[in-house]
C-alpha cells in the first residue's frame, strides 16, 4: 500500500512536470545548433551498454556515443577500410598474434570521468571478452591477454592468429571502449546511463518517448555541428510515417518493401538504400525426421524458386545469394551458385528417398513482417513438389525460443554480421553452435560436415590458405544442403531534405545512418 | 465512506492474490527466454546462463514463486528485467500519460454524450433520435486506430493542426493540452457513443415512469423535470458504464497511445510481453488491477451519491 501510495505521488509530481512543461532537459538544450530527430523504429531501448546493445536500434544509439580502436569510416561497412579511431596506429607481429596499439592523447570521457587511458583498453576488452558482463563474448575467443605497456600503449596476445583480429576492436558488436571508472561505478546500471568518448554524449531517456544525446564539446575530432540527437520511439510504420511527412522526425526507419522506396521516392522523399543486407536463409533441421536423408534436403532445395522470392522483395532491396555466405563477406565464395529451381527433380528425389507422394513439415514462424510473407511464399513453392508445410504462426520472441528448442524443421533466419567469413561459418555451420550444443548460438540446421576446414580456416595465419579452406567449407555445405541461401535485404531509410550527414552512405554495420560530428540540419527558423 | 474503500479494499486482497498467481503461472508457459531477448541472438550460452543465474530465471519455480510473492506483500515490485529501473519507477513515468487521456476522454463522452442521449430521448423516433442513433453506432463501430490514423491525416498532416507525435519533449500546458486533443477525441467520440446510448435507454425508461407523469401533472418546469427528476433517476447505469468503460481505458487505450506516439500502462504492458520481463509485466497487472478497484470503489460511492437508496454499508 506504501509502494502503490508513492506511485501515486510519482505519478503526480511526474504530471505537473508533464502539464507544467518544464522539460527536465531543456536547460542543457544548445539554442545555437539545431537536434535532430530520428525514429529507429523501436518501442524503448533494452541496453545502451556497448557490451551489451545487441539490437536493432540500442547499437545504433551506442555507436554515436562510443569509439573504439579502431573505426568503419562513417558511411562505410567494408572491413577493408577500417581506419585509426582511439588508437593512432597499431602494429602486429609476423605471426598477427600480437598485436600493439597507441593511443591518442587527450580523448575525454563524456561526464568527466576523465582521460581515455590503456587501463580502459585493457578494461573493456576484458569486459567485451566475459561472457558474464558481455553479449559478444562469442567474438573475442581468441583473446588471451590485454596488458597495458603504459598509459597509451596496450599489447594483445591473441591464443592463435586472427585475420579478423582489428575487426573485432573496431566500432562494432563489443569493441567499443568504456570507462572503467564510469562501467565500475555504475554498475548494472552503466546500460541506462552510459559513459563514453564519442560525438555525442547521454542525457536522458524517459520511457516509451524518447533518448536524449548531447553534443560533446570536447570530442577529439572536433565539436559536433549539431546541438543534440533525439531518438524518438515510434514502432508504428504508420505512425512513423506520419510524424516524418509533418516534419517532427528527420530522419527514419523505412520498410524494407519495394513498393514503400519508389512510393516514397515518387513523393519526393531521400530515401537511402544501404549495406549490410540482413542475409536470408532457410535452415533444414537434419534432427527432425526426413530432413536426415540429403536427399530429402536436395529435394526442397529443388523446390524453392529464389529469382521468385527476391522479385516479390524488389530489386532495390534485395539482393540474391551466390553461397551460403552473404555477399560482400570477406571469404565469399560464388563457384558453386545457389541450388537450382527445379521442380520435377524434386519430385523424383522425394520419390527416390521412398516419398512418391510427398510430405509433411512443420515451421516455426514469426509473424514479423520480414519473414512471414517470405515462408507464405516458400509454403506455396514447396506445395509444388508435393511438400506440405505446416507454419506454426507465433511473436518474434516465441519463435526464436521454439527454433533454439529444435522444434522447426525448417528455420528462415536473417542476420547481418561483422563482414568476414569466420564470423558466419562458426555461429552458422559449426556443430559446435549446434542447437542444444553447450556452445549453442545459430547453427539450426545441425550442420557438421564443414568441421574441420572451418576450425583450420579460423586460425590459419597466410590468407591465400585461408581462403582455399573457407571455400572448400562453402561447397561441403552446399553439396550436403545444410541450408538455403535465400537473399539479402538492405537497410532503408527516409531522410529529410534538410539532413546532410556529412559523409557518404554506402554502409552501416549498426544498421542505421550514423549521426556524426559532420551532421547538420538545416532548419528554416535559424 | 473511508471504512466502506477500505473494507472493499480488503476484499480485492483474495482477488488480486488470484491474479497475481494467473499472471506469474501465464507469463512463464508463454514460450520466450527473458535473457535471450536482453543479450540478442549472438549471446553465447554461457552469456545466456549467466543472465538467468542474474535474473534469478535459474531457481525452481516454486522459489521463483515464494520470492515473487513475499515481494509483493512487502509492497516491492522489484525492478524491469530490461531497463533495470523499479517498477514503480517505470510506472510513475508512464501513468500520468494514461491518467490524462483517460480523463480526457471520459470528460468528453460526458459532455457530448449525456446531452445528446437526453436530446434522442425527449425526442424518441424523430429525427434528432434517429441521426443520434446512427452516429452512435458509427462511433461503436469504428475501430479507435482507424480512427486515429484518419483524425492524423486529416488534421495533423493535411491542415496542421495538431502534431503527430503526442509525447512533446518540451512545451508548456498549453502545448501539451493541444497534443492531447487528437487522442482524446479519437477515444472520447467512442466514449460519446457509449453514454450516448446509454442515457438514451435510460432516459426513455424513466420518462415513462409514473413519478414524471405526476410531477408533470403538478406542473413541474420541463427543464426541473427532465434533470432533477429525470436525468437523476436515469444516471445509475450511466454511472455503471462510464466506470467500466474508465477502467478498461486505463489498460486498453494502447492502439491509441501506439498511434498517437503517447506513452502509457497499455505500451508498457505490450512492450513487456514482447521482451518477455517478467518483472514488470506482473508489477503492471498489479497496479492496472488496483486501478480498476479503485474505479470500482469510486463507482460504488458515485452510485450512493447520485441515488440516496442505495446505501454505502
Amino acid at each position: 500500500m506504501k509502494a502503490i501510495g508513492l506511485t501515486l505521488r510519482m505519478s503526480a509530481v511526474a504530471a505537473l512536470i508533464t502539464l507544467s512543461g518544464v522539460s527536465p532537459w531543456a536547460s542543457a538544450q544548445d539554442s545555437e545548433r539545431a537536434t535532430i530527430s530520428v525514429s529507429p523504429g523501436i518501442a524503448d531501448i533494452t541496453s545502451l551498454d556497448p557490451h551489451r546493445a545487441s539490437l536493432i536500434g540500442d547499437k545504433g544509439i551506442v555507436a554515436e556515443m562510443f569509439n573504439a580502436l579502431v573505426r568503419f569510416p562513417p558511411g562505410s561497412s567494408d572491413p577493408a577500410a577500417l581506419e585509426a579511431d582511439l588508437a593512432e596506429r597499431w602494429e602486429s607481429s609476423d605471426d598477427k598474434k600480437v598485436w600493439t596499439f597507441f593511443l591518442r592523447k587527450g580523448v575525454m570521457f563524456h561526464g568527466g570521468y576523465g582521460e581515455l587511458k590503456a587501463a580502459d583498453v585493457v578494461y573493456s576488452l576484458q569486459r567485451a571478452a566475459d561472457p558474464k558482463r558481455s553479449s559478444f563474448s562469442a567474438n573475442f575467443t581468441a583473446l588471451e591477454k590485454v596488458e597495458a605497456l603504459d598509459d597509451y600503449t596496450v599489447k594483445v596476445t591473441l591464443k592463435y592468429p586472427d585475420t579478423a583480429f582489428l575487426g573485432r576492436v573496431s566500432n562494432y558488436h563489443g569493441g567499443q571502449i568504456v570507462s572503467k571508472a564510469a562501467a565500475e561505478k555504475l554498475g548494472e546500471r552503466y546500460g541506462q546511463a552510459p559513459i563514453g568518448t564519442g560525438p555525442f554524449a547521454f542525457s536522458e531517456h524517459i520511457t516509451q518517448q524518447y533518448v536524449k544525446l548531447v553534443a560533446n564539446d570536447q570530442y577529439f575530432r572536433g565539436k559536433p555541428k549539431l546541438g543534440a540527437i533525439v531518438y524518438r520511439m515510434i514502432p508504428s510504420d504508420s505512425a512513423r510515417e506520419l510524424a516524418f511527412a509533418s516534419d517532427e522526425l528527420d530522419l527514419m526507419l523505412g520498410k524494407r518493401e519495394q513498393r514503400w522506396v519508389e512510393r516514397s521516392r515518387a513523393r519526393g522523399v531521400t530515401v537511402d538504400v544501404f549495406e549490410p543486407a540482413e542475409f536470408r536463409t532457410l535452415f533444414l533441421n537434419r534432427n527432425i525426421k526426413p530432413l536426415d536423408d540429403v536427399k530429402v534436403r536436395q529435394a526442397i532445395a529443388a523446390s524453392v524458386n529464389i529469382n521468385e522470392i527476391i522479385r516479390y522483395a524488389g530489386k532495390d532491396v534485395a539482393d540474391g545469394g551466390c553461397s551460403i555466405i552473404p555477399n560482400g563477406y570477406q571469404g565469399l565464395d560464388c563457384s558453386v551458385g545457389p541450388y537450382a529451381y527445379d521442380p520435377a527433380h524434386a519430385k523424383a528425389l522425394l520419390a527416390s528417398a521412398g516419398y512418391p507422394n510427398g510430405l509433411k513439415l512443420k515451421s516455426v514462424v514469426s509473424n514479423a513482417a520480414p519473414q512471414l510473407p517470405i515462408m507464405e511464399i516458400i509454403q506455396a513453392q514447396l506445395a509444388k513438389a508435393g511438400v506440405t508445410l505446416e507454419m506454426e504462426v507465433v511473436d518474434h520472441a516465441t519463435y526464436q525460443a521454439k527454433s533454439r528448442q529444435d522444434q522447426s524443421a525448417i528455420v528462415f533466419y536473417g542476420a547481418a554480421r561483422y563482414p568476414g567469413a569466420d564470423y558466419w561459418l562458426t555461429e552458422f555451420y559449426d556443430s559446435a553452435s549446434a542447437i542444444g550444443a553447450p556452445a549453442a548460438m545459430s547453427n539450426f540446421g545441425h550442420c557438421s560436415v564443414a568441421d574441420d576446414a572451418i576450425r583450420k580456416a579460423r586460425v590459419e595465419a597466410d590468407p591465400q590458405t585461408q581462403l582455399e579452406l573457407w571455400k572448400k567449407a562453402q561447397v561441403q555445405i552446399h553439396d550436403d544442403v545444410c541450408a538455403i541461401p535465400l537473399f539479402g535485404l538492405k537497410q532503408v531509410w527516409a531522410k529529410a531534405a534538410s539532413v546532410d550527414y556529412g559523409y557518404v552512405l554506402h554502409g552501416a554495420l549498426n544498421l542505421q545512418p550514423p549521426v556524426t560530428e559532420l551532421t547538420t540540419v538545416k532548419r528554416d527558423e535559424q | 465512506m473511508i471504512q466502506f474503500a477500505i473494507k472493499r479494499l480488503m476484499l480485492a486482497i483474495p482477488t488480486l492474490l488470484a491474479m497475481l498467481t494467473a499472471v506469474f503461472v501465464l507469463v512463464r508457459l508463454v514460450p520466450g527466454d527473458p535473457a535471450a531477448v536482453m543479450l540478442g541472438d549472438q549471446a553465447s550460452a554461457e552469456s545466456l546462463a549467466a543472465m538467468r543465474e542474474q535474473l534469478g530465471l535459474n531457481q525452481p519455480i516454486a522459489m521463483q514463486y515464494i520470492h515473487f510473492l513475499g515481494d509483493m506483500l512487502t509492497g516491492n515490485f522489484g525492478a524491469s528485467m530490461t531497463s533495470g529501473k523499479t517498477v514503480l519507477q517505470e510506472v510513475s513515468l508512464v501513468l500520468p500519460w494514461t491518467l490524462q487521456l483517460t480523463f480526457a476522454s471520459v470528460l468528453i463522452g460526458l459532455v457530448f454524450g449525456l446531452p445528446l442521449g437526453v436530446w434522442a430521448a425527449l425526442r424518441r423516433n424523430a429525427w434528432p433520435d434517429y441521426v443520434g442513433r446512427i452516429l452512435s453506432l458509427t462511433g461503436l463501430s469504428f475501430p479507435a486506430f482507424v480512427s486515429a490514423m484518419l483524425m492524423l491525416l486529416v488534421f495533423a498532416i493535411h491542415f496542421r493542426w495538431f502534431p503527430v507525435i503526442g509525447s512533446l519533449v518540451d512545451g508548456g500546458f498549453v502545448s501539451q493540452l493541444h497534443a492531447l486533443t487528437l487522442p482524446a477525441l479519437n477515444l472520447g467520440l467512442i466514449m460519446t457513443a457509449y453514454v450516448m446510448r446509454v442515457t438514451r435507454s435510460s432516459m426513455i425508461s424513466v420518462l415513462g415512469e409514473d413519478y414524471i407523469r405526476t410531477a408533470k401533472a403538478k406542473g413541474v418546469r420541463p427543464m426541473r423535470l427532465v434533470l432533477r427528476h429525470g436525468l437523476r433517476n436515469a444516471l445509475i447505469p450511466i454511472v455503471t458504464v462510464v466506470g467500466l468503460y474508465f477502467g478498461t481505458l486505463i489498460g486498453n487505450s494502447v492502439l491509441t497511445e501506439i498511434v498517437f506516439n503517447r506513452p502509457g500502462l497499455g505500451k508498457l504492458i505490450l512492450g513487456a510481453l514482447n521482451t518477455r520481463d517478467y518483472t514488470l509485466l506482473q508489477g503492471l497487472m498489479v497496479v492496472f488491477a488496483l486501478c480498476v478497484i479503485v474505479v470500482n470503489i469510486i463507482t460504488d460511492i458515485v452510485y450512493g451519491l447520485v441515488d440516496p437508496r442505495v446505501k454505502i454499508k
